[in-house]
């Protein structure tokens, strides 16, 4: 008999049992609480998978089921077809690649100046990149507006930058105000800085002039947090609204982004096409991050992440 | 290893100074582009707002005006309370939502990086597909949200077209989407707590509540504050969220600054009062900004 074998331990010696069945208890809780967590976080997430797949009835039965009843793959065909959708992916992914590019090269170039390079106004500079951090960008959308407008010699402006719309509704406009960031600036300098000396040295002993170093020598050490700049960039701008919404008045240059909130309040706005569409958006950044999530979440962790 | 530069012998006596303009030309298209997108723009505002700017008819100087019209402005008022609500609302609950993902997430155990990456997904979903998401969850004929609850035996609510309900379920939202932020940062922060304090505490017969409160918690305190600041600064600033999900509405029960800001400036044109609000928001940014460098214990700043 295995029951009264198993029953005299538990209670000859109840505190050497808890040690024994505590933990897995506890575990077993542990899992239970987070996994409970985990659903309600990813909850909106398998709402906008199920109602992308669900016929147009279903969308109207009250209270709505949580996975559709069979997979209509044609909503994700009118999401592509939908007005201008081929369009608004090119921008998008002009404005992320080029914010993307420009930051890599931009912040880059200044973040080698500041951690490395002797000239006069250094402390001054960086000090003033710093400050630049707490200012908040979304504040400043309005003279930014008015600035790009009056680039000048852009978009049929004079030299003082009057008479044309500058470079409102351009590629060059929208790119603007993320090309350079001084987050990117930042995470740049506070990575060569830890790049120890002797390689420059010696590549200066061989005679390299500056410019060579960095791209030769400094530049290839540099990869893992140009990936990180890189893909914060990337998403920053694919996710971006306001901006596009701001600068851009033609349906020619809207965004992704832009694209979606139409979609959605236009007049013959479907559900599960919107939810297509918005899972459509969502995949290839999460896809990303699970590729190189562990540069990301390193990354975000020395310098700070921006929202 | 590199290959030697042709021009570099001729150089190297004048290196000093060749380093000097280099670094210059390192530096300068990252500076102009700051400087166009952040200082100018900056003083541009302040400029703007002591003008009546609207680009429809004649420029004239104002003084304070559009500053003593913020001060008596009701709509102004409200949106810089729903601001406040909104900031706090998301705020300290982000914080302490990812700060008890980090501490359960911060052990060794299976599973551990899905649970990572499953947390950290709301992060990554743009503003627009998130608030179009929330706002088909909110539904209230046919949203989950209401589903659940009549499933539950509860009364369906307008969750979205309440003014009672509105900034609570876009506060909701901003939580979902922030505390993965918090979660990351705190995890970092975790590690950087010496091991054998817990096992001090553990052999002195302190509980598992006892060690999150009197040890995790204001070991912490130093991150905190700087997640404190990048939240308050980001969450105050909030407008995609609400121009997609209501609009500033119903009633103006969640009109924010940046909100009215915008409007003032494009639905109204009137640039030189929308720039006196940017500058009242820079202010107040600039103020907790502060507030949080003073605040924040020596040890670490």
């Amino acid at each position: 008999m295995t029951g009264p074998n198993s029953g005299t331990p538990l209670r000859a010696g109840s505190n050497s049992s808890n040690l024994r069945i505590g933990p897995i208890l506890e575990s077993l809780i542990g899992y239970a609480t987070l996994l409970f967590f985990a659903l309600l976080c990813i909850a909106p997430f398998i709402w906008m998978i199920g109602t992308s797949f669900k016929a147009d009835a279903e969308l109207y039965e009250f209270p709505p089921s949580f996975l559709p009843a069979s997979l209509q793959w044609q909503n994700y065909l009118d999401a592509i077809h939908s007005p201008n959708a081929l369009r608004q992916l090119i921008n998008s992914l002009i404005y992320a690649c080029g914010s993307t590019l420009c930051n890599l090269v931009f912040c880059s170039l200044a973040g080698y100046a500041l951690a490395r390079l002797q000239f006069p106004g250094r402390t001054v500079i960086f000090a003033a990149v710093v400050g630049l951090l707490m200012v908040p960008a979304q504040s400043q959308i309005v003279p930014v507006f008015l600035i790009v407008q009056k680039i000048p010699f852009a978009g049929g402006n004079n030299w003082l930058g009057q008479g044309g719309t500058g470079l409102l509704n351009t590629y060059w406009g929208m790119i603007l105000p993320s090309a350079a960031t001084p987050f990117g600036i930042f995470l740049m300098r506070q990575f060569f800085t830890r790049i120890p000396m002797e390689y420059e040295e010696a590549a200066r002993l061989d005679g390299a002039g500056t410019f060579m170093i960095f791209w030769r020598v400094i530049l290839p050490l540099a990869r893992p947090s140009m990936a990180v700049l890189g893909i914060l960039s990337f998403q920053a701008a694919w996710n971006d609204f306001i901006w596009p919404l701001i600068l851009t008045s033609s349906r020619d240059m809207a965004t992704l982004q832009l694209g979606l909130q139409l979609l959605q309040t236009g007049p013959d706005a479907r559900w599960n096409v919107v939810m297509a569409m918005a899972t459509l958006i969502t995949l290839p950044v999460i896809l990303v991050y699970i590729v190189v999530q562990q540069f990301v979440v390193d990354g975000g962790v020395s310098t700070g992440i921006k929202g | 290893m590199t290959a030697p530069q042709p021009q570099v012998s001729s150089r190297t006596h004048r290196s000093q100074s060749t380093r000097n303009w280099g670094a210059f030309a390192f530096l300068a298209p990252a500076l102009l582009i700051l400087f166009l997108t952040l200082v100018l723009p900056g003083l541009l505002t302040l400029g703007m707002s002591v003008t009546d700017v609207s680009f429809l008819r004649p420029t004239s100087f104002v003084g304070a005006a559009n500053y003593l019209k913020l001060l008596s402005d009701p709509h102004f008022r409200d949106a810089m309370g729903n601001t406040l609500y909104y900031t706090v609302g998301v705020t300290f609950p982000t914080m302490a939502v990812g700060l008890l993902a980090a501490v359960a997430l911060n052990r060794n155990f299976p599973g551990r990086i899905a649970f990572r990456t499953i947390f950290y997904l709301p992060v990554l979903t743009s503003l627009i597909a998130a608030s179009v998401v929330w706002m088909y969850i909110y539904e209230p004929y046919s949203g989950l949200l209401n589903g659940v609850l009549v499933k539950l035996g509860l009364d369906p609510q307008p969750w979205l077209q309440s003014p009672g309900l509105a900034m609570p379920a876009l506060i909701l939202m901003a939580i979902w989407r922030d505390f993965g932020t918090a979660m990351i940062i705190y995890l970092a922060g975790l590690q950087d707590i010496p091991k054998d304090i817990y096992e001090a505490a553990r052999l002195d017969g302190a509980g598992r509540r006892d060690i999150l409160l009197r040890i995790t918690i204001p070991m912490l305190s130093s991150v905190s504050f700087y997640l404190m600041i990048i939240l308050i600064v980001q969450t105050f600033q909030v407008f995609g969220a609400i121009y997609v999900m209501t609009g500033g509405g119903p009633l103006g029960s969640t009109s924010t600054v940046v909100f009215q800001m915008y409007q003032t400036a494009f639905a109204y044109a009137d640039f030189g009062y929308a720039a006196a609000m940017s500058t009242v928001l820079f202010l107040c940014i600039l103020l907790f900004s502060i507030l949080g460098t003073r605040l924040m214990p020596r040890s670490r700043a």
